[in-house]
């Protein structure tokens, strides 16, 4: 008579924990398939001295040589220290430009039109956005800026061949291709915000700058979390502009130079031009700690005012 | 929404089934080629006649020929030639036969990818193709393919430009063409060249490595030691070939963003460029051609030398008609037609503008080998010295590359270049010979 | 003293309106001219800004060119984008209303697995995906064993397959049904309700809006999506997407006198892209306030 209940609660237990897996059934046959045993296959590969050319049987271990080629390579740590100028730029700028944005039109008139125009580039692909850039905007000869910059008596500046500023002037492209998903995150935010408390600092008498500092800029801290640690995992893997934009327009090659070459190339070119598996796949390994250590850190930082996590 | 789903799942289990391998009955050959546009389509004028026939114009012939066979053309972008054959033999799906740079000829032969001619047509090719080319073809001590395409390189000028600043012949010496780019360079009032005196080829690793070998050869310096066990580019004579390319910035003669393939458009007055580039100088310049271009050897410093390069045909290891691929190119490559030409010879010189490497086909183009354009550099073919086909050499052209682009930004100086891309080639060396 | 101050502020704003109205309009607009222009024009000193004759041959010549097959590098993109972002919907929906509204031992370690795996760089995953797919049983001429032919690689599920649960679709069916009240499903539980009929009945019609969000930002993404398509088209070319077609022809013409058909075709490869979320974007907005990042 007792046991009854504890006896049908357990099978009810059983018979939840059976629901539940059955609808993550997909998700963990896709994440058994297309991820724990690739990066087992990884781990191997990257211990081993492999071409591709031959089968993956028939190369050779070498232990921990390939992590260790990866920092004698001067061209890996110039990757390292330029995705880091890349992540840190494209979503810190990116961030502080979109947030002046979705303050601007939060409360425009036609707020849609606004929103098409600063989100037409994030639907665009960024080969186009490459194309427009490379062969438009940065053109060295008859290019936009360019063109603009003569207007004003000024020298013209080789935008994607002066190794100074090449990997800035790509940067800026992928802000400006990026910019319109954090405006609308943002606005989301923004919406968020529940009018009692801008009532209140208006009572109090605050400036608009103090009501930004002391209301909005709390209240968005969720959404700035939020927004850096999406933003910077997909930042130390962006590839796509530059290479394609290369150091000249159009050729990837070029996109080795030292100024501008990301890790995400770097692992290209080291896989399928140069025929070092091993030494890629230790340096997406190397990639990843990074990433993981990045994630931790911006957490750690944002949390301590107070920032729930996902729940 | 039970219904959306419903159809959702559906559409995918289809699409996840729906294969596409279909069995062909024929022997399906698949051809794989860096050439692209006109060179595989032909060359059609502007009623949309056929003015001179590509390679997909031979291969239906050849199908004509021998109905039972099915070649499919490939065409693939230089810089991802290597990645897609590498791609395509993990995929199991290699092509058959491939055209490709002698240069990755010892990764491919050491890792078996490719394979020797039947000893009929090595026996060909050592007796009918100039030196040079048969060279180039040889892997590890084994001729591996049949020479398709030598290119070498010359001085290309806009006579206009030079004529108009008062010059009778085009640069003789290096430092003659140094002066020259910059008095032929134009800038507008803000400083920004609008045409530029020369031009460096850039973008691939070759397009900077070869203009380079030829001065570093000039200046007598060397590449690689001949055991392939050190790089040499850092002696004297290295950085001397070095700080001649760099002159050409320090006195504004070219910069960089100066592009080549601006010349047809007239906005450069000098490039070194290769042979194939005859046929976009035409459509590039249409009637401005005979007017606009002049060739002439590289100038030099101390001796007339030009960097070569080969590409030859050959068949994959694995391909499951190996017989029917050679025999294919046996027809395209080495058997005569009326003219005492070969296919492949005519396509080289009437289509793609390049030089071939079979002499037959080199004597008897009289009409289109001693062109404005080809002549020069059929001339210069007895001053060029093959690159050297080793290991990893895609990976260590790269490099060179790479440091060479960092002299000409200013990043580093000539020596340091140079440095640093011995000390990096010796290691990869290292790991090899 | 104090509308002056509102004036200055009014004209800044204005003023910087117009700065990124023209930031962002600028490229577009060189674009569409660029690709009407001829040849001439697209080099020439100083900038053509507008064609002096337009030149719409650009865009017939592209669509009727025989080696550019701008028609199948659309089908493909369309076939490959729809599947997959059919498919994640499904996966993320099923996944999310596990991690939302069921309790079972396990649940929060596989949200969080599901939360680190957005972590992993692509480049670890590129290599042994590849070989798995082509060691796929049963496709393109695989035996049971995966042996014998070339697997998922010779077909759409090649790109496609990969791609077919979204870790972001996850997170964020999981934060939208998070909002839906419990009483909903427990009322329908006492009811005897089963719970796929609940997720069918119950909760996917009130995920509506999430769906569409994830459905646009799925779509997008996979329609613009390049790394992989690329190393999967290099060995089978008439699986050859837009952005990866667009970039042949980029390394094909962009040296060549016909650079303005590039442009045309470039024009042609944004529409697609544009268009729907030109028409789904007031959903797309709302989808994003209602899911709760934020």
């Amino acid at each position: 008579m007792s046991g009854l209940p504890s006896e049908s609660s357990r099978r009810r237990s059983v018979q939840r924990t059976v629901t539940g897996y059955l609808f993550l059934s997909p998700a963990i046959v896709f994440y058994l398939i297309f991820l724990i045993i690739p990066v087992g296959m990884s781990v191997y590969i990257s211990f081993r001295k492999w071409n591709m050319l031959v089968p993956l049987s028939s190369s050779t271990f070498i232990g921990l040589k390939n992590y260790q080629d990866l920092f004698r390579d001067e061209l890996f740590l110039c990757a390292v220290k330029n995705t880091l100028i890349w992540a840190i730029g494209t979503v810190f700028l990116g961030m502080l430009i979109a947030l002046v944005i979705a303050l601007l039109i939060l409360n425009i008139r036609w707020a849609p039109f606004w929103r098409f125009l600063v989100f037409a580039p994030v639907v665009t692909p960024l080969v186009a956005v490459a194309r427009i850039w490379g062969s438009g905007i940065y053109k060295t000869s008859g290019g936009m800026l360019n063109s603009i910059l003569a207007m004003w008596q000024l020298p013209p500046q080789h935008w994607l061949a002066d190794s100074r500023i090449a990997l800035f002037s790509i940067m800026s492209v992928a802000i400006w291709a990026s910019i319109g998903s954090t405006v609308i995150v943002f606005t989301a935010g923004l919406k968020g915000i529940p009018d009692e408390y801008y009532q209140a600092a208006k009572i109090d008498g605050a400036s608009p700058w103090h009501e930004f500092r002391h209301v909005t800029l709390p209240l968005l801290r969720p959404t700035i979390l939020f927004l850096s640690v999406t933003g910077l995992i997909g930042a130390w893997q962006a590839f796509d502009l530059v290479f394609q934009m290369g150091a000249g327009g159009t050729q990837s090659g070029v996109s080795a130079v030292k100024a501008i070459i990301l890790l995400n190339v770097y692992l290209y070119q080291t896989a399928f031009q140069n025929l070092r598996m091993g030494r890629a796949t230790a340096g997406a390994f190397v990639l990843f700690l990074i990433i993981l250590c990045f994630t931790f850190v911006v957490l750690r930082v944002l949390r301590e005012g107070g920032v729930e996590s996902y729940e | 929404m039970k219904r959306a789903l419903t159809i959702a799942l559906c559409l995918l289990v289809v699409m996840v089934l729906a294969t596409g391998g279909t069995q062909a009955a024929k022997t399906r050959l698949v051809l794989q080629t860096h050439w692209s546009d006109f060179q595989l389509e032909g060359v059609v004028d502007e009623n949309g006649k056929l003015v001179s026939k590509g390679l997909r114009q031979y291969v239906e012939e050849y199908m004509k020929l021998k109905p039972d066979v099915e070649i499919e053309l490939q065409s693939v972008p230089m810089e991802e030639y290597l990645q897609k054959i590498l791609v395509s033999r993990s995929a199991g799906v290699s092509p058959d036969i491939y055209i490709i740079r002698s240069l990755w000829g010892v990764q491919l032969e050491d890792s078996g990818i490719i394979e020797s001619p039947p000893p009929a047509l090595i026996e060909d090719v050592k007796k009918n193709y100039v030196p040079a080319a048969v060279e180039g073809a040889t892997i590890n001590g084994k001729i591996m393919g049949i020479p398709v395409e030598v290119g070498n390189y010359c001085l290309v000028y806009n006579k206009a430009h030079l004529a108009e600043k008062g010059y009778k012949a085009p640069p003789n010496t290096w430092d003659e063409m140094v002066d020259m780019a910059s008095k032929l360079t134009v800038r507008d009032k803000t400083g920004a060249i609008t045409r530029y005196g020369f031009s460096f080829l850039a973008g691939w690793d070759s397009a900077v490595v070869h203009p380079f070998l030829g001065l570093l050869w000039d200046m007598g310096g060397e590449y690689l030691s001949p055991d392939y066990k050190k790089s040499l580019l850092n002696s004297p004579e290295g950085i001397k070939a070095l700080e001649a390319e760099l002159e050409l910035f320090r006195t504004g003669g070219t910069d960089i963003s100066g592009s080549v393939w601006e010349f047809p458009q007239q906005k450069v007055s000098m490039i070194i460029m290769a042979s194939w580039y005859e046929n976009s100088l035409k459509q590039g310049l249409g009637a401005d051609y005979e007017k606009v271009v002049g060739v002439a050897p590289i100038p030099k410093v101390n001796k007339n030398i030009n960097a070569m390069y080969t590409f030859f045909a050959t068949v994959d290891s694995g391909s499951r008609h190996k017989k029917e691929a050679w025999d294919f190119l046996a027809w395209f490559t080495a058997e005569e037609t009326a003219n005492k030409t070969t296919r492949l010879g005519d396509l080289m010189v009437e289509t793609i503008g390049s030089v071939p490497a079979r002499k037959t086909d080199l004597e008897n183009h009289p009409k289109d080998l001693q062109d404005l354009y080809t002549k020069t550099f059929i001339d210069e073919l007895k001053n060029a010295k093959h690159e050297p086909n080793m290991a990893q050499a895609a990976e260590i052209n790269t490099i060179l590359m790479q440091e060479i682009v960092e002299a000409w930004h200013g990043s580093k100086t000539a020596k340091q270049a140079l440095d640093d891309a011995t000390k990096k080639i010796n290691a990869i060396l290292a790991e090899y010979y | 003293m104090n509308r002056t101050r509102n004036k200055v502020s009014l004209i800044l704003n204005y003023f910087l309106l117009a700065l990124i109205a023209s930031a962002m309009f600028l490229p577009f607009f060189w674009l569409v001219s660029a690709s009407l222009q001829t040849y001439e024009e697209i080099i020439s000193i100083p900038l053509t800004w507008l064609p002096s004759s337009p030149q719409w041959s650009n865009y017939w010549e592209v669509l009727t060119s025989p080696n550019v097959k701008l028609g199948l590098y659309f089908k493909n993109s369309f076939i490959v984008s729809t599947v997959i972002t059919a498919s994640v919907l499904l996966t993320s929906s099923m996944a999310g209303y596990a991690l939302a509204k069921l309790r079972f031992p396990g649940r929060d370690l596989f949200f969080t697995f599901t939360l680190s795996t957005m972590m992993f760089p692509t480049f670890i995953f590129l290599i042994p995906v590849y070989y798995i797919l082509r060691r796929f049983p049963f496709l393109g001429g695989n035996n049971f064993l995966g042996q014998g032919g070339s697997g998922a690689l010779s077909s759409h599920a090649g790109l496609i397959l990969p791609f077919v649960v979204s870790a972001w679709g996850i997170f964020l069916m999981r934060q939208f049904m998070m909002t839906i009240p419990d009483d909903f499903v427990d009322a329908a539980r006492i009811d005897g309700a089963s719970e796929f009929r609940i997720f069918t009945t119950i909760i996917a019609p009130l995920v509506k809006p999430a769906f569409v969000t994830l459905g646009i930002f799925q779509f997008i993404g996979s329609w613009n999506s390049f790394l992989w398509p690329l190393i999967v088209t290099t060995s089978a070319q008439h699986l050859m997407t837009l952005p990866v077609g667009l970039r042949m022809m980029v390394t094909a013409y962009s040296t060549t006198t016909v650079q303005n058909r590039l442009f045309a075709a470039t024009v042609l490869g944004i529409i697609p892209t544009i268009v729907i979320f030109l028409a789904l974007q007031r959903h797309y907005v709302k989808g994003i306030t209602l899911s709760g990042i934020k």
